[in-house]
């Protein structure tokens, strides 16, 4: 490129007043004195670069300096907050200086040709524009990518949520006097199949609301599901119930492999009603667990994915069925070779193939969102969208096949008696065969593949399900739908690869 | 006896490709075309088993009018007269076996080549066929998995398959490598002796020629400008030859009277 806008040397000698003005031309509009010179491409290059550099500097200086009321102050506070700003603006400001350079050098007959260094600095402005406006922070990304941890590991490792069990839950109990007044009540022996639960000493004193902590008591339970979480519950004489809190969070144990527990508790603080007030009085102290019964089933959100999935892989394949039944009569008014016998075909032929251009350009999605105007929401709009772009996308792939049909083999065939549907059987078939089914295979992938993503506007399959998850913030079933559709197209795609290995 | 009158070939673009061409073919013969590219070679074979349909003029074989033909009865003469190419025109994903019997289709019923089937004779034909020109081996094998040797004997053993009277050959050694191009054309003089087919075979060479031809014509745009028997063309000059090819030919002069030379000296 710079190469052919240089001067060439066998070029007349620069008019002496040209060797002065053109260098001082650029000062005032970069690149005219390189147009003056006769590297009018060069100068009109460097201009609209400059002029592009200039123009989206300013834009962004105005963008982020935009609670300021001059544009002094503006830019002070740009190149404050955005440092990059400032480096843009020193590399423009270099650039406009080469130019002046530039012009220079070509009047003085001292530039070889080899302006590299001018170019790559446009460049790495601009990169660095691109940067700024993308608003790229990698700083973001290391340091917030931990906040989402939690997140991802649930996309990540999914499966808790596809295996259910029935749930029960497990309370065992024990009462507490309070404060120690008399006898203190007996264990309570538990139902059958129920856990027990011991407290020592059944009786304590309350934390005051000054602070001062309450009697200790040890718990232990046994009878319990094994290393499974266990709450600390509190009944008071009225029966209400609330959660033992300590230091600020509720308590929670975990039960050993042998399903028992031991712990401390502080009785905690609790107005009593001045009605209620007497001597003493009986709590409840209780631990209870929601414990997994029975066998382990396939959850509802495991079901629904594999429902989903498999209408997802049949919405592709229905519409690629579809696709190739409808593109085959199109593909033939869209092969040149065929449509150029007359003005009519051709014409034909032009508006075939811009019509297939025009659909081919619109994304399956939006194709979708129009078949959910006409058809409703379902897996039936996403196979009219699917069908649609596949026509469009296949129709052109084989016509392209047909257009490069070997007539050869045609008139061999064809010479040897043959009627013309034998030729077409032997000579055409065979020919446009494989490319059509490594076309069709291939489509057939896309299609599947889209079909994920059509859900995400109402087209029916799994994508329908993977965005209902996303906004109800279940992203452990998210990641089960994540996973069913890798899965899915990873299998596909090795299927696709070998079957088209072995037709082509 | 092909006999053929006042053939003249005009397309439709204007380009007279054919000139009131006559000429006689004994059967048993074989008869090289020479002439220039361009000079009607290809078209005077299509014509005759027409792949082109001749402008004016006639082409008599076995009593009947080949230039008059149309539907059912040209193909039933057509599956009789044999065709090779010079690019093969194979199938080239199908397999040998398939591209060989290809050459039944036009005694087959449609109804069973649609499905892909062929009688138990046809298959043993074939089988025959290829064991003629000596490529058994690589029936099962793809046609664009051969060497160009090896894909114009498929080439030929299709035309074999035919039973053909005739066998017309366009150029069918202008691909190959001389040794080859001597392979092939010793196989098409075979079935010319063996089984007296009549062969009209255009060639380049005038070495190939001389060595294979029983009798010459040749052709310079679109007209013809020599016939000649066995002796003649065995007989024939560096300077008789170029004068069939032209002016345009003395540039590639030198390797034509190598080629001559050669000969010349052998014979």
């Amino acid at each position: 490129m710079t190469r052919s806008t240089a001067p060439k040397p066998p070029a007349p000698p620069t008019h002496p007043v040209l060797k002065i003005l053109a260098p001082l031309a650029s000062v005032f509009i970069p690149g005219i004195g390189q147009a003056l010179l006769g590297a009018w491409r060069r100068g009109l290059l460097l201009l609209v670069s400059l002029a592009t550099i200039v123009g989206l500097l300013i834009w962004r200086i105005r963008l982020v300096g935009r609670r300021e009321v001059d544009f002094a102050s503006m830019i002070g506070k740009a190149f404050q907050l955005r440092p990059i700003l400032l480096a843009i603006t020193i590399g423009a400001v270099l650039i406009y200086l080469w130019i002046i350079l530039d012009a220079y050098l070509i009047a003085r007959r001292l530039r070889g040709g080899n302006s590299a260094g001018m170019w790559a600095l446009v460049l790495v402005v601009y990169f660095a524009l691109g940067w700024q406006i993308g608003d790229i922070n990698l700083v973001t990304l290391t340091t917030q990518a931990r906040d989402a941890a939690p997140f991802m590991q649930r996309i990540l490792w999914p499966w808790e949520r596809a295996i259910h069990r029935e749930e029960i839950l497990l309370i065992g109990r024990a009462e507490i006097r309070i404060p120690c007044v008399g006898t203190p009540p007996a264990p309570i022996e538990p139902a059958k199949r129920e856990p027990s639960l011991l407290a020592e000493p059944t009786c304590g004193d309350l934390s005051t609301p000054e602070g001062a902590p309450g009697s200790t008591l040890t718990i232990s339970g046994s009878g319990y599901a094994p290393d499974t979480e266990t709450e600390i519950w509190w009944m008071d004489e009225l029966r209400n119930e609330f959660r033992q809190r300590q230091a600020g969070e509720y308590v929670k144990v975990t039960t050993n492999a042998d399903g028992a527990f031991q712990t401390d508790i502080i009785i905690p603080y609790r107005l009593i009603p001045p009605a209620e007030a007497s001597a003493y009085s009986t709590w409840q102290l209780q631990a209870r667990q929601l414990a997994g019964v029975g066998p382990a089933e396939p959850s509802e959100v495991l079901l629904l994915a594999i429902e989903k999935m498999i209408e997802t892989i049949f919405l592709g394949m229905m519409a690629t069925f579809f696709g190739i039944i409808l593109s085959i009569p199109v593909s033939f008014l869209a092969a040149r070779n065929l449509m150029s016998a007359s003005r009519i075909t051709l014409f034909i032929y032009y508006l075939t193939r811009t019509v297939l251009n025009v659909i081919r350009s619109i994304e399956p999605l939006i194709w979708a969102v129009i078949a959910i105007i006409v058809v409703g929401l379902g897996p039936f709009a996403g196979i009219v969208a699917l069908t649609v772009h596949s026509i469009a996308a296949l129709g052109k792939l084989y016509s392209e096949a047909i257009e490069s049909i070997d007539p050869g083999p045609i008139e061999a065939i064809h010479a040897t008696g043959a009627n013309w549907l034998q030729t077409v059987m032997y000579a055409v078939v065979p020919q446009i065969i494989p490319p059509f089914v490594s076309f069709t295979i291939y489509r057939w992938d896309i299609n599947v593949r889209m079909s994920t993503v059509i859900g995400l506007v109402g087209g029916g399959g799994i994508g329908f399900l993977l965005i209902q998850w996303i906004h109800l913030l279940d992203y452990r079933a998210a990641g089960i739908a994540v996973w069913f559709i890798s899965i899915t197209v990873a299998i596909l795609d090795s299927i696709s690869s070998e079957i088209r290995q072995r037709f082509v | 006896m092909l006999d053929v009158r006042h053939l003249t070939k005009v397309y439709a673009d204007g380009t007279v490709a054919l000139k009131d061409v006559s000429f006689q073919v004994p059967d048993g013969e074989f008869l090289v075309i020479i002439g220039l590219s361009g000079s009607g070679k290809s078209t005077l074979l299509r014509c005759i088993n027409r792949l082109i349909d001749p402008t004016e003029g006639e082409i008599h074989w076995e009593g009947v009018d080949l230039a008059t033909l149309k539907g059912e009865d040209l193909r039933m003469v057509r599956r009789r007269i044999g065709m090779v190419f010079q690019q093969f025109n194979l199938v080239k994903r199908s397999k040998v076996i398939t591209n060989v019997l290809a050459g039944r289709l036009g005694y087959s019923p449609s109804w069973r080549s649609l499905v892909g089937r062929f009688s138990p004779e046809d298959i043993e034909l074939a089988y025959k066929a290829m064991e003629r020109l000596g490529i058994t081996s690589q029936a099962q094998k793809r046609a664009d998995e051969l060497s160009g040797g090896q894909q114009q004997r498929v080439g030929v053993a299709r035309a074999l398959m035919q039973q053909p009277k005739m066998i017309l050959a366009d150029e069918p050694v202008a691909s190959l490598d001389p040794v080859l191009a001597h392979s092939i054309l010793s196989h098409l003089e075979r079935l010319n002796q063996e089984d007296n087919i009549t062969i009209l075979c255009s060639l380049h060479y005038l070495d190939l020629v001389q060595r294979y031809a029983t009798r010459v014509i040749g052709l310079r745009e679109g007209k013809l400008v020599y016939s000649g028997t066995q002796e003649d063309i065995r007989s024939m000059t560096d300077s008789q030859f170029k004068e069939i090819y032209g002016e345009e030919a003395e540039r590639a002069g030198g390797l034509v009277g190598n080629l001559s030379v050669e000969t010349g000296g052998g014979s």
